[in-house]
């Protein structure tokens, strides 16, 4: 194998919270390669979405390295990072994220508003990732007339529609029934296919268990990283990792 | 490159369409928040327009004193209380003076002397007191004196001779003679100060100048008027240059004159030379004084204006500080948020802007319709108002949009 796509060393980021220090990660490190499906796995509070944000160059980390492409994140410029969210990284938030006054089509619109795409290209595109996760009758809808399915939909197709090597997901599936879930991984595994990297958040050990591999976290440290049907299965800091 | 130009081009046409939308959705915010610029361009607008108003009025009425000519007088048309105690006791101003001007002075393109007092003007049973009647002779024209309208000027027989003859002011010529035509005016004999004349001709109309109504006069002979009217009085006298040579002429006349009037070389001129320019630099030191005034009140009421808009886009940005953190995510670099929130408070700035400058000439010709004061709409006001609001808007907008960029994008997407 090449060079990983996604290092990450020693990587820490703490809170000072009242004069307390709240240590969300601990010094994780870990190596990701281009095209793999990765789960991210661990109780609430565990750091799962503070170390999203840091793979997302939302967040710059407290200590440790995170190298992107051979790139060292910590020396790029703002703008840079922006540029890199803007093409390489598609984010899929908790909490959706979506503009409350915009419509379904105008959210995903968005990255390639900032990419500089012409309004005709533009529209044609959000139509189409639209249509790829089944809202293709919901497109001038605000988020509030939408489901919550339906808005994680939204924010789902906004994350692929600048085609992004790199999909980052906090809890895609939380708000889906069991059914959408099940497309919606469906989906994720046909990008996968086509060579897209996947990291995902869980909290289902069923769906950490399909993944080819899985990283479980706890009290900010790596707990486990394996194959996925067998980390998804650890249990307690007194299980060993890999 | 191409696709930075377009990238560039989106930011701005998003910006603007955001700053649009956020406008609409806060109706009555907008409208309050843009109250104060409204209010001072508006006063600024009205007080502008209305100076040029005035300015312009001023400049038609200025026009009637000849552009290339000295008035020399006793009196220093513009001056101050001490200054007049001093032209009291100065000699009066003669034929002396007018003779040795008309024989000595080589710049002068025309000479004419002023004689001037108030009379009472009668034709059968119609009576005008209190017309202004002005001496002068065949030059005078030329020297600025407006034109007629029927008939003809005086001439230098009419001088020479002293008859008694008057070429009528318009008014007067209305007033005494209603309803009959110009030209059967002609050939009427008339009193002045109860001496009969015969009318040789009418002017044509004037207006009016510093207050002085040009119309309502009557001019005789000067010869005639020294003889009828009284000799004693002080007479100015009109000299004219050639274009561009005013102050040679003024150099030539202060020589003649001193000489005339026997100056001893210590003493200096007991005599002024007025000219139009004068007057212009007095008004345009009045009306500066007003600009003043008017830009300064216009200033005070645009700051206000313009912190006004500062607090609410420090608000706006408050409230907005979820999207602010999506847009960053999805990878709007500072400078775009920084535009989209500086392109929102200009546009708020240049909307209460336009409505101001929209009241404000309204202010501007309802004073015209209701008062003597002229108003007058230039574009130039118009780009001022719209122009000044909008600089206000960016301005102000600066720091809120300053800290709309500067979040950061974690922070802002766990706003509550
Ligand atoms: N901005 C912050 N300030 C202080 N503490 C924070 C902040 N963000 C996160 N934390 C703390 O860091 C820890 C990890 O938070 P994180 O959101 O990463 O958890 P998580 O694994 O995503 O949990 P969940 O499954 O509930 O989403 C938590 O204890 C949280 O209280
Ligand atoms: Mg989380």
């Amino acid at each position: 194998m090449g060079d990983p796509l996604i290092s990450i060393d020693r990587l820490a980021r703490h809170y000072s919270v009242g004069g307390e220090v709240v240590r969300a990660l601990d010094g994780v490190s870990f190596d990701i390669q281009a095209g793999e499906w990765v789960a991210i796995v661990g109780q609430s509070g565990s750091g799962k979405s503070t170390l999203m944000n840091l793979l997302g160059c939302l967040d710059t980390a407290t200590s440790g390295t995170y190298r992107l492409n051979g790139a060292d994140v910590e020396t790029l410029s703002d703008d840079q990072l922006a540029d890199l969210r803007n093409k390489e990284i598609g984010f899929i938030f908790q909490t959706f994220q979506l503009l409350p006054r915009a419509s379904a089509l105008a959210n995903v619109e968005l990255p390639l508003v900032y990419r500089g795409i012409s309004r005709k290209e533009r529209r044609a595109t959000a139509e189409q990732a639209l249509r790829s996760v089944g809202l293709g009758n919901r497109m001038h809808h605000r988020p509030n007339e939408l489901s919550g399915g339906q808005r994680q939909r939204v924010a789902i197709a906004r994350a692929l529609v600048g085609d992004p090597s790199l999909l980052l997901a906090d809890e895609p599936t939380g708000n889906l029934d069991s059914q959408t879930g099940e497309e919606i991984i469906r989906l994720f595994g046909d990008l996968n296919a086509r060579g897209h990297t996947i990291i995902l958040v869980t909290h289902e050990p069923k769906l950490a268990a399909r993944c080819p591999r899985a990283i479980k976290l706890m009290d900010g440290r790596v707990l486990g990283d394996g194959p996925g049907a067998e980390v998804a299965a650890l249990q307690g800091p007194r299980a060993v990792g890999t | 490159m191409r696709r930075a130009w377009q990238r560039t081009v989106s930011e701005w046409v998003e910006g603007l369409r955001i700053a649009l939308s956020s406008l609409a959705a806060n109706h009555l915010r907008t409208f309050l928040t843009t109250l104060g610029i409204v209010i001072g361009v508006m006063t600024v607008i009205a007080i502008v327009a209305i100076i040029d108003g005035l300015n312009a009025s001023f400049a038609t009425q200025i026009g009637n004193l000849g552009t290339h000519t000295l008035y020399v007088d006793k009196w220093q048309w513009i001056n101050t209380r001490d200054d007049w105690w001093s032209m009291r006791n100065r000699k009066n101003m003669g034929r002396t003076e007018l003779e040795a001007i008309e024989r000595e002075a080589t710049e002068a393109l025309a000479v004419a002397p002023m004689a001037g007092r108030s009379v009472t003007v009668a034709a059968g049973a119609e009576e005008l007191s209190g017309i202004r009647c002005t001496g002068t002779n065949q030059r005078y024209l030329e020297t600025g004196g407006g034109s007629v309208a029927a008939g003809r000027f005086l001439g230098p027989t009419d001088v020479e001779l002293s008859r008694s003859v008057v070429v009528l002011g318009a008014d007067v010529a209305d007033r005494l003679f209603p309803k009959v035509a110009l030209d059967e005016v002609l050939g009427k004999r008339v009193r002045v100060r109860g001496a009969p004349f015969t009318v040789i001709g009418v002017m044509a109309r004037r207006g009016r100048m510093l207050g002085m109504d040009l119309d309502t006069n009557v001019t005789i002979p000067f010869t005639t008027f020294l003889r009828d009217m009284g000799g004693k009085r002080s007479i100015t006298i009109a000299v004219t240059s050639a274009p561009g040579r005013l102050s040679q002429l003024e150099d030539e006349l202060v020589g003649i004159l001193r000489r005339a009037r026997r100056v001893p070389p210590e003493k200096p001129d007991d005599f002024s030379m007025n000219r139009q320019d004068q007057f212009l630099k007095l008004y345009n030191q009045l009306t500066g004084a007003l600009y003043g005034v008017a830009v300064g009140v216009g200033l005070i009421t645009l700051v206000v204006g313009g912190i006004g808009i500062m607090n609410i886009m420090l608000v706006s940005v408050t409230e907005r500080t979820r999207e602010i953190g999506v847009r960053r995510a999805l990878g709007a670099r500072k400078r775009t948020i920084l535009l989209q929130f500086l392109i929102e408070s200009s546009v708020v700035a240049a909307l209460g802007g336009a409505v101001g400058t929209g009241l404000g000439l309204g202010v501007a010709v309802f004073v015209a319709l209701v008062s003597p004061l002229a108003a007058a709409v230039t574009p130039g006001a118009v780009a001022l108002g719209l122009g000044f609001s909008a600089l206000v808007g960016l301005l102000f907008g600066i720091w809120p949009a300053w800290r709309a960029a500067n979040l950061d994008p974690v922070e802002a997407l766990r706003y509550e």
